[in-house]
């Protein structure tokens, strides 16, 4: 999936580079916008599992029950774009957070007090986007919103710095951004600030279960369009 | 080369008084000061069975019973012995002639006794020598494929003894209570190598548990076992001193296996190995609920006046390595 990721967006952007500029409130012609901003990406659980023994009959035993989740954090995020069309931007965007994994132990047998055992994980994720600008700005000439979607890679560290794990990642949503200020100063054509809201995807990484992980994500970020 | 034998110690699956405890344990010699692990320096390991059998389970049915057992242990795909039978012997079990031997004995002051383990170690290596396996035929013993009323299953007492045959010594992972005649009854157990059987008519004992992998493999590794699978380590303490004997379960919520350990020095130190990565969260325990001596040798002081606890921490246990050093505290009961 990272691969496809990326040749699609290789390939957008070759098609890309010599189509006409978009630039929504009338703002000077521009190709390549920067961002940066922050990125909250929700909790995601990751299932129940007893600690089972197995009794004379063959039947299980639970010792003591777990039920975890990986915790909703907000980290930064920056980004690349690179306008292709009229409605079309490509993006590598990446992220760093540093969400809580949390395994809630309960119900013991011998009577041992519940607790929440924790450790942080540092995650970072690198992919595609690509973002269609909808053609719905007549109304509101200074937002502009539109459809995100993208994928990519996504790299999990525990809190040893010794375990590693790694999956990807899916997300479709939507959002609006807005310029700031049109025209500039050195070489930018404009400043703005942009928000989406995502429904995440992530498959591996830290996940118990093996399936896929469905949750929501937020973004908000500030621009400078060259 | 002059080799100094000596018979190390018996092992025995008892049916009603023992410890609950977690975790495999290696048996070891003292050589030289330091002290070596008990194992088989050569595989396979060739075996001889008694040509007697007893009511309800003839010869031929005991030979093929122990080789499932064997074959059980051996299928273990990370661990590298591998069993033989030799042939079929006239000699009981228990005679010191080089030639480890399965078979039946009378025992009938050994009441709380359904089968023993007992070694000859060269002293000087810590290789085992021969190791003598006898089941007592003073009890009611079964070999039906779904087990019998009222009889123990041979196959499912096989697979215990052979763990130690083969140098691994008990595991607590098992929950007991007393019962009124006095001894304790299992309840429950997540090893082969917990050291009371089930009750009779009961098969569940002839499937190992993860516990006993990790056991077999971390003796006998095999292929890439001692670099896709790590370890996790700390120690223990109560009102800052450390604890020995203290029982520590690492569990992997992933898969819902626990495997433990014990502290097993002065300082209060567990190592447990054979984990697959992954986070863990970590358990300890008292060992209250059997005899110390089915694990501890009774020169040793075990604590067991304290409550179970978990870790407030998920441990993280990495590909090939190990975790780095926990501290787990507890407090009296």
């Amino acid at each position: 999936m990272i691969r496809t990721a990326i040749v699609t967006f290789a390939l957008c952007a070759l098609c890309g580079w010599s189509a006409p500029v978009f630039a929504q409130a009338d703002p000077p012609v521009s190709r390549l916008e920067l961002g940066v901003g922050v990125r909250w990406i929700g909790t995601e659980p990751l299932g129940t599992q007893a600690a089972n023994e197995t009794t004379g009959a063959g039947a299980k035993s639970p010792l003591f029950s777990t039920t975890s989740e990986l915790g909703g954090a907000a980290g930064i995020d920056g980004r690349v774009g690179v306008r292709l069309s009229h409605s079309f931007v490509a993006e590598i965007e990446g992220t760093y957070a540093k969400p809580e994994l949390r395994i809630a132990v309960s119900a013991d047998t011998e009577g041992a007090a519940p607790v929440t055992a924790t450790e942080t994980i540092q995650q970072f994720t690198i992919g595609g986007n690509l973002v269609w600008y909808l053609p719905l700005r007549q109304r509101s000439p200074r937002f502009a919103p539109f459809a995100i979607g993208g994928g990519g890679y996504l790299r999990q560290l525990h809190d040893s710095g010794t375990l590693v794990d790694t999956g990807s990642f899916y997300h479709v949503g939507g959002g609006v951004s807005t310029l700031l200020s049109s025209g500039g100063h050195w070489h930018t054509k404009g400043v703005g600030v942009r928000a989406d809201v995502r429904a995440f995807i992530r498959t591996n990484g830290v996940a118990f279960d093996g399936g896929s992980k469905t949750s929501l994500a937020a973004g908000a970020s500030v621009f400078v369009r060259f | 080369m002059k080799r100094a034998f000596t018979a190390l110690l018996i092992a025995s699956l008892v049916l009603g008084h023992s410890a609950p405890a977690h975790a495999y344990l290696k048996f070891g010699v003292p050589i030289r000061g330091q002290q070596v692990t008990v194992k088989w320096a050569q595989t396979p390991v060739r075996y001889f069975v008694s040509d007697t059998g007893v009511p309800g389970v003839s010869a031929v049915d005991f030979q093929n019973a122990v080789g499932r057992a064997f074959a059980t242990w051996q299928a273990v795909p990370t661990a590298s012995i591998t069993y033989q039978l030799a042939g079929v012997t006239s000699a009981l079990p228990g005679s010191d002639d080089g030639s480890s031997v399965l078979g039946f004995r009378s025992r009938p002051d050994l009441d709380r006794v359904l089968a023993s383990t007992s070694f000859l170690v060269d002293s000087t290596t810590g290789a085992l020598i021969e190791s003598d396996i006898f089941f007592n035929s003073a009890f009611q013993w079964s070999t039906a494929a779904a087990g019998e009323t009222g009889r123990y299953d041979l196959e499912s007492i096989a697979l215990h003894e052979i763990g130690h045959f083969s140098g691994l010594g008990h595991s607590a992972l098992g929950e007991t209570e007393m019962i009124s005649t006095g001894g304790r009854r299992v309840l429950s157990a997540e090893a082969v190598m917990f050291p009371i059987a089930f009750a009779p008519g009961s098969i569940a004992a002839r499937t190992l548990k993860a516990d006993d992998i990790a056991g077999i493999s971390d003796l006998y590794p095999d292929g890439d076992f001692q670099t896709t699978d790590g370890s996790l380590s700390g120690s223990v303490t109560k009102d800052g001193q450390p604890l020995f004997g203290a029982h520590v379960v690492a569990f992997n919520p992933a898969t819902g296996t626990m495997i433990a350990g014990f502290t097993l020095n002065a300082q209060g130190q567990f190592s447990i190995g054979g984990l697959s990565p992954g986070p863990y969260a970590v358990r300890v325990e008292p060992l209250d609920d059997a005899d110390i001596d089915s694990f501890f040798s009774s020169a040793q002081t075990v604590d067991i006046d304290f409550r179970v606890a978990f870790f407030d921490r998920v441990v993280a246990v990495p590909k090939g390595g190990d975790s780095g050093q926990i501290a787990l505290k507890v407090v009296h009961k």
